[in-house]
Order: structure tokens, then C-alpha cells, then sequence
């Protein structure tokens, strides 16, 4: 017997596509969970000095690891109370002789208020405020000591850095995988786009075709090209004797190097200008330009061959000559006669492969080595920063390229390529934003990487070092005091939990970004 | 296929010399060299340090020492230990052994333990004990494995003064003297249990071939644990009573050795595969259930072929097929991942070196160590692409 279906047919909302989003996101408990996690660590370590009662590098050499302090909920009578700390000091124990923190609450007994007047400190680095979580005049006085989770090494409370170190540790992976997503689209999208469209890379000399090349551009974009190669060896000098003069003598302050780092992006942004705008419309110039780069090919080869040709003997220096020699041939050759057309796509890509051949966690070694060691934390940070972003680019380099690869071929960039449109304004304009939701993902589940990548330079000793903190360099302290003393101050393990936490809610983050940005579920 | 393999192996030329002279630079770029830290020193003249530079090819422009280096390499001549004036591989040999000790357990490990859980949990799904799988999992994915070791050293540490005897041990790869006498009694002791599951086994693989019946999957796993640790075991039985009680490791026999190595990798091969275990876990799941979805396993369903068949034949030789091939992704990747781990828990292996190596700016024995990891990391992708290529026959290269 046929049974009429009942339908739902009710009308539905036209929903736009992040609404529904939303909606698919808002069903996934473990994502919001996520989510959450991290809206209160990022949260606590905006306001770290808030909720630290002491400041960041404050510490009590006699009080190094001492364990937390002992948080009393009744007072002499049974009676509960409002929580208070006692007064505690370092001395030898009589029947352990091990030194300890001693404990003795007859000495003094100190409620714990909140919201109350605690050492001063800048919020955000602007406001003047000395506004704390937990404390009281004791605190200030130095009559008792309050470290919730204990002390490390130099005596400073766990607690407190925790959250001064989520400052570093949670935010190193949200400015890596920015540097690396930009490096990444810029090589990723340039490689998808010009695959199997070879660029011409070099004419040889005496190809006609070189000689029509240098025809086909005017002649007062000549003088135009040598007005800009001025201005750029004018350029360059002011570079050289600006970093000489003003930023070279006084490198260990922060505003000197953030000034620096400005001169340094404004100078190459000026350079490329200089470069596009008035030396690359001249042929002659460009065609200059690549004489003068495979001359220093050239010369390169030559010093290699020669050195190494007069520190041989025997086989070794014949056979070096023969491979110099038929290099320098090939170079004499290629800048004859034909004409070379490259794909930069194999370029890129095997520039990539070349990354990923050597082992991550080795490579971030021997970048991290290249950081010199009396840089203020600041500029240790960014450098961080960059070699966390140079050896990962590579991944969502790749990602791009696949997507870019398949939107080239629809219908709308090909429409905006007949229309005329220039190959960047297609690729900024036409594909990049169809790889908007594939990236935010892509995205979530990379800074985990380079969070848990931080930790462990920085646990190497090869990170972020002291007086700054970060959760890897926190727990280095861990093992850095011997394995047997080990299980006597486990509080010392508490800021890898803290990594633990922060990737496990990246990860489930991206998850449900995955399952929500994906249009094939059903809403 | 030919032509595939061939191009594939002509492609790692290039990105061979692309990543040492990308390693050499970075190395080179970093301030200072071997002979720096003896400017320093009031007792060495000018003269003398220039001197040492020249002997040491280091004064060389840095082409020229890369080419001389490339050189070396090509005719199996690594280069120099500047800091121990010997010849790199003597220095980096035996640590990229003891890292490929951990690499190979933690490989089998991850394989052994994946794979059956992964077809559990799909077979299962959303039960409860596929949930606790999906919780560990993620857990396994998100712990930082330096982090893992410290807990595991914790763990160790807790449990020898629980117990007042040296149940895991502490860091390091050997101790210095070995027990011999415990060994061998404790030989004595576990002997019968173990040749009784080897016949017990045995008798059920008899027994199933017998009825012409395939092995399942725990008969198998049964018989190679008790049969290994039956073979294992008869060495200290044979030649344990005449030995000494305890003797240094290095006279000691090469089963105590072992003995001793593989009790030390054990709780750091568990550190450094649970990551690899947990993601593989997560794959095999998807794989297994992504094949228990098409049509053909509705088609062996339907044709009454038992659920055992349809799993193990159909299904589950299907989905294993990404898994052989990431046997060589999964080598070079372990050596990269081994490498804190390596530190914190104190293995003599290839980072431990690194770290030493570069705080003594022995640039020939980073180089040595960065090109075998490397050429290490390239052998195992071709493996993976060219057993991925061999064992699926849908996948054609053009």
C-alpha cells in the first residue's frame, strides 16, 4: 500500500553562505569548545598582568622552586572563612635537612581580596593602572608570598608567566602563519597560474629575436631606465649609510630596530617601484641587467673552479677543471644563443621541494642559530617569527597552487582574461577569493604547527630566551634542573599542559571550520 | 612505469645539491667559525690562528669549500670532525644507528597498533569504545611530544621510588652495568609461559590450515610475540648461568645488550610514535569506512558472503593501500619527529649530535648530519611514491 510522504515544505530562509556557515559551525560542540578554550586563553593573555599578582620578572631568589602556596579555606576554628594565605620563609628542615618552604601560619595570616591594588603596570603598554586579580596590601608589603601554581627557577610564580607567556606562545603562531600565508599566496598563486605557461627567461645575444626585443621599447624609456638606475644606486647608498650612521650604533633598542625594519621595507618597496616603473619599460636596461646578473653567475663559477682547482691534485683538480669548464661553456652558450623559456611554476615548486627535503625541526635549528644572541626580545620574537614562516610557506604554498590551478580554468577568469584584465588583477580579483574558505581552514589547523614548533625551539634554548617568556621555554626549566629532582616539583609541567590545551583547540577549531565551510553539507 | 621510476630519481639530482647548499649557506652564514673561540685566547697569536684556518680549508671562499665538500661527498668522504680530527662518519655513525633504532621500532609499533584499531573503530563506529579511540587520538595528535616525554620520565621516575625497583628506565640508551643475573632469571622465570602461547598458538594455526582456513589477524600477532620472545629468551637461558652476575655493558653478550637497548627505546619509541599511532589511526578509520560505503561491499553483503570475508578480503585490502605506501613517508618523518624526544629523554641520537655539533660550530659534522637525514627523507618519499605506484593498480603515471 503507497503511503503519501508528508513533505516538509515549508519555506526556508534564503541564507547567505557564511550564515549558513554559522549555522553548520553552531552545531559542532567540539569546535565551540575550541573556540572557547581559546577566547580565554587569548583573553588571559591580554590581561596577563592583570591576573598575575606580581610582575613579570619579579622574583624571589629565595624562594626558587617553591611549590604552590598552601590556599587555607578555615580558619582556627573550623569555620570557613574567606581564603587566606600564611606567611611563609625558606629554611632548613630538621628532620629532612632538605631546605624547604616552610609553612606557619601563627606567624601571620593573609586574606586574599580581589580586585585590589597590586604594583603598577601599563595595560596594553599605554594605560597606567595597578589594578590585580588577587592580592592585598600584604602582597605589596612582601609579608607573605602568594604563587598559586609555584615558582621556577629564579623563583617567579608560575601563574603569572603562564599568562605573560601565552602572550608569545599564542600569538608566534597567528603572526607565523600570517608571514608564511602571504609568502605562500604570492609564490603559491603566481606558481598555479603561469603552470604550463612558460616565461621567456633569456635570449642569447646573437638571436635576432634579442635584438627585436631591444627595438621594441622607445627611446626616452631609455633615459627614463638610467634616471631610475640612479636613483636606485642613490637609493641603496642612503640605505647603507643611514643603517651605518644611525642604526648600527644603537641596535640594542627596540625603537632603533622597529625604525630600522620600517627604513629597511620602505627602501625595497621604493626599490620595486623604481625598478617596475621606470627601469623595466626600457628593454636595453632589462636586457643590461641579465648581462650583468650572468656575469655575476659567471664570476661566481669562475672563483669556485679556480679555488678549487688550485687546492686539488691529481683526478680531482682534472676533473674539476672539465666540470668548470663545461659550465662556463654552458653559460657562454646560453648567453649567445637561444632563447630559454622557463616555467615558474617548476621553479617554485621544486624550490619548495628543496624545503621540504630537509628535516623541519633541523632546519629550524640551524636558522634559529643565525639569530644573534644580544638582540633585545622584540626583534628575537620576530626573527622567530620569520624562520618559523621560512621553512613552513611551502605547505600552503602548495595548497594554493592546487586551487588556483582548477579556478584558472572556470569560466569567470577566463571571461575576465578575455575582457582584457591584466594577469594580477585576475589572480587578486578573480581566483584568490575562491580560495578564501579553503584557506581559513588550511590556516586554523597550521598554527598549531607553528605553536607547537615555537615550543620546541624554544625548549631547545633556541627560541625566545630570558627575560621573555614563552610556554616552551617555561618548560625546558622543567628538565634543566635534573631528572631526579623531577617528581619533587611537578608544577613545573604545567605550561606544556597549557601547549597541550591550546593545540587540541586549534585542532578542533579547524575541524569544525572544515565541516562548516564546506557548502556540500546540508544545512 | 619505467620511465616513471627513472624521472623520479633524476628529480632528487637537483633538489639534493638545492637543499645542502641551502644548508651549507645558513650554516656558513652564522657568525663565527671552529677557530673563532681560540681568538679569544691570550695564548694564541695572530699567526698561528691563521694558520689553523688555512689548514682547515676554512679561509676558502664559501663556493669553493662547498665544492670541495660536494666533492667529498660524491666520492663517499663526508668530510672532516674539525672538533674531534677525525673523519665525520666515525663521529655521526653510530648516532644515526641508535636514531634509526628508535625510527624502525616506532614504525612498527605505529603499523601494529593503527591498523587494527583503525579497522576496529570503523567496523564499530560511534560506539563507545570508537569514541574513547577518536578522544585518544586527538589527544596523541595535540601533545607535544617533548611534553610526552617529560610526563613518561615522570612517570618513571614515580613509579621506581613507588616501587623501589628500576621498572622504566631513566633517559639514556644503556646503563653501565648490566645485570646479567636478573636477566637470566627473570629468563628462567618466563620461559614456560612463553613456549606455552607459542604452542598454543601454533596448535590453533594448525588447526585452522588444517580445515583449510586462513589465520586470523590476532593468531598471527600471537605467534610472532610469544614465538620472538620464546627465540629471544633462549639465549640467557643457554649461556646466562655461566656469566658473572653483573658485568659492564661493553663486555657484556650482545643478547644483554639488546636486552638492555630495547628496555631503554621502550617507553621513547611510545613517545616519539603516538603522534604518527593517532593520526594513522584517524586515517585507517576514514579509509575503512569510505570503503565499507561502496557498492561492491554492498554486493558482497548481498551475495552472502560472511561479515568476516567482506571486512578482512574486500575492505580491508583496500583501505590498507595508502598505508603501504606511507611506510616511506613515515621513516623520514620519524627522524624529524624523534628529535626532541631525543633530547628530553636523553637518546644519543642524530639532534643530540646536532645540538653539539653546532654549539661547536663542527660545521662538517651538521653538514654530515643534515645530508644523510635529507637523503634519508628523499629515499623514503620515492618509496612511497613507487609502492603506491606498484600497489594500486588504478594509479597510472604518465
Amino acid at each position: 500500500m503507497l503511503r503519501r510522504v508528508q513533505r516538509n515544505t515549508a519555506p526556508k530562509a534564503n541564507r547567505s553562505f557564511f550564515q549558513q556557515a554559522w549555522i553548520r559551525f553552531k552545531r559542532h560542540p567540539l569546535a565551540r569548545l575550541g573556540a572557547a578554550v581559546l577566547l580565554v586563553f587569548y583573553l588571559g593573555a591580554l590581561f596577563a598582568d592583570f591576573l598575575a599578582p606580581y610582575p613579570e620578572e619579579k622574583s624571589f631568589r629565595d624562594f626558587s622552586f617553591a611549590s604552590p602556596t598552601r590556599i587555607f579555606w578555615r580558619d582556627e576554628n573550623g569555620r570557613l572563612t574567606r581564603p587566606y594565605v600564611c606567611a611563609s620563609e625558606r629554611r632548613r628542615n630538621l628532620e629532612t635537612f632538605k631546605v624547604e618552604v616552610i609553612t606557619d601560619c601563627e606567624k601571620g595570616r593573609y586574606p586574599i581580596y580581589f580586585f585590589v591594588k597590586g604594583e603598577p603596570y601599563r595595560f596594553l603598554g599605554l594605560i597606567p593602572t595597578d589594578l590585580r586579580l588577587m592580592g592585598g596590601p600584604w602582597l605589596l608589603e612582601d609579608k607573605a608570598k602568594l604563587f598559586l601554581w609555584g615558582t621556577d627557577d629564579f623563583g617567579r610564580d608560575i601563574w603569572g608567566r603562564i599568562w605573560y607567556g601565552a602572550r608569545i606562545s599564542l600569538t608566534i603562531g597567528i603572526f607565523a602563519v600570517a608571514l608564511a600565508l602571504v609568502i605562500g599566496i604570492f609564490m603559491g598563486s603566481i606558481s598555479g597560474y603561469y603552470a604550463g605557461r612558460p616565461v621567456t627567461f633569456s635570449i642569447g645575444i646573437l638571436n635576432p629575436q634579442f635584438w627585436a626585443f631591444i627595438r621594441g621599447s622607445p627611446w626616452y624609456t631609455h633615459l627614463m631606465a638610467a634616471l631610475g638606475l640612479v636613483l636606485i644606486a642613490a637609493l641603496l647608498f642612503a640605505m647603507g649609510y643611514g643603517y651605518q650612521n644611525f642604526i648600527r650604533p644603537d641596535l640594542q633598542r627596540v625603537s632603533t630596530l622597529a625604525l630600522g625594519a620600517l627604513g629597511l621595507v620602505v627602501g625595497l618597496v621604493l626599490l620595486g617601484v623604481i625598478l617596475y616603473a621606470l627601469v623595466w619599460k626600457s628593454h636595453l636596461a632589462r636586457a643590461l641587467l641579465w648581462l650583468s646578473a650572468w656575469a655575476g653567475i659567471a664570476w661566481l663559477l669562475w672563483i669556485t673552479v679556480w679555488g678549487f682547482w688550485q687546492s686539488s691534485r691529481g683526478l680531482e683538480a682534472i676533473i674539476a677543471g672539465l666540470i668548470g669548464a663545461v659550465l662556463l661553456g654552458a653559460i657562454g652558450y646560453v648567453l649567445l644563443w637561444p632563447r630559454i623559456e622557463l616555467d615558474l611554476d617548476t621553479i617554485i615548486m621544486r624550490t619548495v621541494e628543496v624545503l621540504a627535503a630537509i628535516p623541519d625541526l633541523f632546519l629550524l635549528i640551524i636558522l634559529s642559530v643565525l639569530i644573534p644572541m644580544e638582540v633585545p626580545p622584540a626583534v628575537r620574537f620576530v626573527l622567530v617569527v620569520t624562520i618559523l614562516s621560512f621553512v613552513n610557506w611551502g605547505g600552503l604554498a602548495r595548497i594554493i597552487r592546487s586551487q588556483v590551478l582548477q579556478l584558472r580554468e572556470m569560466e569567470f577568469a577566463q571571461a575576465a582574461q578575455a575582457l582584457g584584465a591584466g594577469d594580477a588583477r585576475v589572480i587578486i580579483r578573480h581566483v584568490l577569493p575562491g580560495t578564501y574558505t579553503y584557506l581559513i581552514v588550511a590556516v586554523t589547523l597550521a598554527i598549531p604547527g607553528f605553536i607547537l614548533g615555537e615550543s620546541g625551539l624554544s625548549f631547545l634554548g633556541l627560541g625566545i630566551q630570558e627575560p621573555a617568556t614563552s610556554w616552551g621555554l617555561m618548560l625546558s626549566k622543567a628538565q634543566a634542573t635534573g631528572i631526579t629532582a623531577f617528581t619533587e616539583r611537578p608544577w613545573l609541567l604545567i605550561p606544556g599542559l597549557f601547549i597541550l590545551l591550546a593545540v587540541l583547540a586549534y585542532n578542533f577549531l579547524g575541524d569544525g571550520l572544515r565541516d562548516a565551510l564546506d557548502p556540500r553539507t546540508k544545512v | 612505469m619505467f620511465a616513471y621510476v627513472v624521472r623520479r630519481l633524476l628529480q632528487l639530482i637537483p633538489t639534493f645539491f638545492g637543499a645542502t647548499l641551502l644548508a651549507f649557506l645558513v650554516i656558513q652564514l652564522a657568525p663565527g667559525d671552529f677557530v673563532t673561540r681560540l681568538e679569544l685566547d691570550p695564548t694564541q697569536d695572530r699567526e698561528s690562528i691563521a694558520n689553523l684556518r688555512q689548514q682547515l680549508g676554512l679561509d676558502q671562499p664559501l663556493p669553493v669549500q662547498y665544492a670541495k665538500w660536494l666533492s667529498g661527498i660524491l666520492q663517499g668522504y663526508l668530510g672532516l670532525s674539525l672538533s674531534y680530527k677525525t673523519d665525520v662518519w666515525n663521529v655521526i655513525g653510530q648516532r644515526i644507528l641508535n636514531s634509526m633504532v628508535l625510527v624502525v621500532l616506532a614504525t612498527l609499533m605505529i603499523y601494529l597498533i593503527a591498523i587494527p584499531i583503525g579497522v576496529y573503530s570503523a567496523i564499530r563506529k560511534y560506539t563507545w569504545p570508537d569514541r574513547t579511540f577518536t578522544v585518544l587520538a586527538f589527544l596523541g595528535l595535540a601533545i607535544p611530544n617533548f611534553f610526552f616525554g617529560l610526563i613518561m620520565l615522570f612517570l618513571a621516575v614515580w613509579l621506581n621510588d613507588l616501587t623501589d625497583m628500576r621498572i622504566l628506565p631513566i633517559g639514556g640508551m644503556t646503563t653501565e652495568f648490566i645485570h646479567l643475573g636478573n636477566l637470566t632469571r627473570a629468563a628462567q622465570l618466563l620461559f614456560p609461559f612463553a613456549l606455552l602461547g607459542t604452542l598454543v598458538f601454533a596448535g590453533l594455526f594448525w588447526q585452522r590450515s588444517r580445515r583449510g582456513q586462513a589465520a586470523t589477524f590476532g593468531i598471527w600477532v600471537g605467534l610472532v610475540l610469544f614465538g620472538m620472545s620464546t627465540l629471544l629468551m633462549l639465549a640467557p637461558l643457554l649461556q646466562g648461568p655461566g656469566l658473572p652476575e653483573r658485568l659492564p655493558y661493553t663486555e657484556s653478550p650482545l643478547w644483554a645488550r639488546a636486552t638492555n637497548v630495547l628496555w631503554h627505546a621502550f617507553p621513547v619509541v611510545i613517545v616519539v610514535g603516538t603522534s604518527g599511532l593517532a593520526g594513522l589511526m584517524r586515517v585507517m578509520r576514514g579509509q575503512m569506512l569510505d570503503v565499507l560505503s561502496q557498492d561492491y561491499i554492498r554486493t558482497a553483503r548481498a551475495k552472502g558472503l560472511s561479515e568476516r570475508v567482506v571486512i578482512y578480503k574486500h575492505a580491508l585490502r583496500n583501505a590498507v593501500i595508502p598505508f603501504i605506501a606511507g611506510i616511506g613517508g613515515l621513516l623520514p618523518g620519524l627522524i624529524g619527529g624523534a628529535g626532541l624526544v631525543e633530547v628530553t629523554m636523553a637518546w644519543p641520537g642524530i639532534t643530540p649530535a646536532l645540538l653539539e655539533a653546532i654549539s661547536a660550530i663542527d660545521i662538517y659534522v651538521i653538514m654530515g648530519l643534515i645530508t644523510i637525514t635529507t637523503v634519508l627523507l628523499m629515499i623514503g618519499n620515492v618509496v612511497s611514491d613507487l609502492l603506491l605506484a606498484w600497489v594500486d593498480p588504478r594509479i597510472r603515471y604518465s
